[in-house]
């Protein structure tokens, strides 16, 4: 080869299919692109108004209904106490958590989501175009800021008007101090991603936050450090904050050409799979797209599975390995309980209605985070198909882990709540009684078939309610809400009785026993075919 | 001095920092054509990905026209074409207007013309006002291939092009191929089809885990007959 015969960047391409003009610019692509697209879908200026009508009185009643509960759990709430306990902590101080919570969910997300991505179509289209990429990457650079601070100021607002009922002006202050901090972490985050930053690591970083809230909220309890308000920027420090967000948001502009393609691939096939799962209302789809995607390619250590000597006990070793492997579910495990444990430190929410929540709700979180090694197997039956068990009994092995680990949370979690009524024993007993339920619901909702967006529709003053995918969705909950009626009624009561222990046993083996069921049908359905069933055997009969 | 279109040396590939194969070395001049062969999961792919900047080299030096791989520079981009394995299509443009999107994208002017030209040697003239999603897999493969040949390029790497293609359409791919080397192209593809690597190959890099081998063409194409007998 010859130095004529030689080629560099800055040359023109040996190979020319035509004559080359002036590259297009970068707007220039995605209006094509887009004018292409709307020319076919028919879309028009009345389609798109009807869309942003749409959206907005869908927020517009979420927030009203927000609004509602968050208010309604303000009025039921008790008054503060002249509280002389060892340990408590006040309301704003537990709401200054749960924001510290929300940080580290939105710095998770963040990483998880790219925060800035193109995914399918633009980046096998888009990307390898020799176009200014800042210009096709602008959309999706601001619109996860712009998500996020909206969200923030929404939901913090809310929590800051439902729970410490401050003045509107005040709520106005949060939301507008919470919109621009929510704005500034997701430009932080795509800041790190234009500068090389492992997605993954991001988002470990957030679920450090989020493993630290309670961690804080436990010190903040036994130092007695308390706060009486959600602290906010004076409106000078917001404008200053706004300015600094702007900037960042410039800085961005500026490095979204240094994102490299891989990183902008990964972030945007991971919005899109979560997307889809989200509009789908698939939760599992939902979390295999935030998990999976923001993975860091590591190989693991080989694990020696010394405890499998057979089929049954290689499900509950491989089950046991997903949970150890999955750092997130672990951490989820262990942030549900210590819930139970702060409510019943917090004065104003430790009544029975608070205590009741936050024991369902922690439980449903805790419940959902050991059911990892199901729900991948519903996915990808591969080990279920390669044992010679049968589907029931791999159902009710698969409730070995859960049931393990939910029996820790039940320690925990139910302990608190014994040492709030004062019988720690009892409460450990009706704890450990209810330990196969929550088994029973993580495999239940983890074997639930997708959602059935054929079924009937429903007319509701929400809009049609499509029966099909609630019933699939509430396998699972169901088994929570059923099964531990006893436990409703002890927390409800404040007492737990040895007939309430022995029903709570009975609704357990209940709960395993429907759990191991094969059927995917609902009750009703599995009802009406054996009605059919019964009819056509007696017109043979006859 | 002169500078290959792509030179690695002791290239190292792989997830995690774990190696998917042993360390390749080969030289790609203007004009020639590289195959990479070996069995499936070898890291051929893998070592495509790196070659066009969508995976960072373990270890090793990989340079493309002269310069550290760098696919965000769009220098890069206007030389480097890619065929991947990549079935995305924006679900409301035309066979077309995809061809037209990436010709124009590139500043290629009578675009329209050129996107006919192509349609009709990939055999998708019939389907040039049809959507993706109605195209069947090899017909979408085809499209894939024509937007590698519709925009300028100094180098076209290709990972297995002639997977869902009918024998053909192969014979046709391995002939543009042939041109594209005496256009001055570089060509660098992974494949186990024997034949293309005998019509188009000048040299052949033997992926695999242990140690790779530099192989001439028909040594190439009788180790892929032998692998895939």
């Amino acid at each position: 080869m010859s130095d004529a015969d030689a080629v560099d960047l800055a040359d023109t391409p040996a190979v020319l299919p035509g004559e080359l003009g002036e590259v297009p610019g970068a707007r220039d692509i995605r209006r094509y692109t887009t004018q292409a697209a709307n020319a076919r879908g028919g879309a028009s200026l009345g389609s798109l108004l009807a869309s942003v009508y749409y959206a907005v009185i869908t927020i517009a009643i979420a927030s009203g209904m927000a609004l509602g509960f968050a208010q309604a759990l303000r009025v039921s709430l008790p008054p503060t106490p002249e509280s002389d306990a060892a340990v408590d902590l006040s309301l704003p101080t537990l709401v200054l958590v749960v924001l510290l919570g929300l940080v580290g969910i939105l710095v998770s997300l963040a990483g998880r989501l790219g925060p800035v991505g193109a995914g399918g179509a633009e980046a096998a289209w888009w990307l390898v175009l020799p176009v200014d990429r800042r210009g096709l990457l602008r959309p999706a650079a601001r619109r996860l800021p712009l998500v996020a601070a909206f969200v923030a100021a929404i939901l913090v607002g809310l929590l800051d008007a439902g729970l410490l009922a401050d003045s509107g002006a005040r709520v106005l202050h949060v939301a507008v101090t919470s919109a621009l901090v929510a704005a500034g972490i997701v430009l932080l985050a795509a800041l790190a991603q234009s500068r090389g930053l492992r997605r993954s690591t991001t988002a470990l970083v957030g679920d450090l936050i989020l493993a630290a809230a309670p961690v804080v909220a436990v010190a903040l309890a036994l130092t007695d450090w308390s706060v009486h308000e959600v602290p906010t920027l004076p409106w000078f420090g917001a404008v200053a904050a706004a300015l600094l967000v702007a900037g960042a948001g410039v800085l961005v502009d500026r490095r979204l050409g240094r994102i490299p393609t891989a990183s902008l691939r990964e972030s945007g096939s991971v919005a899109t799979q979560a997307v889809g799962a989200a509009v789908s209302l698939d939760s599992r789809e939902l979390g295999r797209a935030l998990t999976d995607g923001a993975a860091a390619p590591t190989r693991r250590r080989l694990s020696r599975l010394r405890t499998a000597r057979g089929p049954a006990t290689a499900l509950v070793t491989a089950d046991l390995a997903v949970l150890r492997r999955s750092a997130r579910h672990l951490v989820q495990l262990a942030i549900a309980a210590i819930v139970p444990v702060l409510v019943t430190v917090v004065p104003e929410l430790a009544s029975q209605a608070g205590v009741l929540f936050a024991v369902l709700l922690a439980g449903y979180v805790a419940m959902s985070a050991t059911g990892e090694g199901a729900r991948r197997a519903q996915m990808a039956p591969i080990l279920d198909r390669l044992l010679p068990l049968d589907a029931k009994t791999v159902r009710r092995l698969r409730m070995v882990v859960p049931g393990i680990a939910m029996l820790v949370w039940s320690v925990v979690a139910f302990g608190a709540v014994g040492r709030w009524t004062g019988d720690v024993a009892g409460w450990l007993v009706l704890g450990v009684a209810s330990t196969p339920v929550w088994a029973a619901a993580a495999v239940r909702s983890s074997y639930r078939p997708a959602p059935d967006w054929g079924g009937a529709l429903v007319s509701t003053p929400m809009g049609a309610l499509p029966t099909g995918v609630a019933a699939v969705l509430a396998r699972g909950p169901d088994v929570v809400v059923l099964g531990l009626l006893p436990v409703w009624i002890a927390v409800l009561l404040r007492h737990v009785s040895p007939t309430m222990i022995l029903i709570q046993a009975g609704l357990s083996a209940i709960a395993v026993t429907v759990a191991s069921s094969i059927a995917t049908g609902s009750l009703m359905e599995r009802m009406l075919a054996s009605q059919e069933e019964m009819d056509k055997q007696r017109k043979a009969n006859r | 001095m002169s500078k290959p279109t792509v030179r690695a040396q002791d290239l190292l590939v792989g997830y995690g920092g774990a190696p998917v194969c042993a360390p390749v070395s080969f030289t790609l001049a203007p004009g020639r054509a590289v195959a990479l062969v070996g069995a499936n999961g070898s890291g051929k792919s893998t070592v495509l990905r790196a070659v066009i900047g969508l995976l960072e080299p373990t270890s090793g030096s990989l340079r493309v026209l002269g310069e550290p791989v760098d696919e965000r520079e769009v220098a890069f981009r206007a030389q480097v074409a890619s065929v991947l394995d990549d079935d995305a299509y924006f679900p409301a443009l035309t066979v077309h207007e995809h061809l037209y999107l990436t010709a124009r994208g590139h500043g290629v002017l009578g675009a329209d013309a050129l996107v006919r030209e192509l349609l009709e040697e990939f055999g998708l003239a019939e389907h040039a006002r049809s959507l993706p999603v109605a195209l069947s897999s090899g017909q979408r493969r085809r499209l894939l291939l024509a937007a590698g040949f519709v925009r300028p390029r100094s180098l076209l790497v290709l990972d297995e092009p002639e997977q869902r293609l009918d024998r053909a359409m192969r014979d046709r791919l391995a002939a543009r191929l042939v041109e594209e080397k005496k256009a001055g192209g570089a060509v660098l593809m992974a494949t186990h089809d024997p034949d293309l690597v005998l019509a188009v190959a000048d040299r052949a890099v033997h992926v695999a885990d242990d140690v790779t081998r530099l192989l001439g063409p028909a040594e190439a194409a009788t180790l892929i007959s032998r692998e895939n007998p």
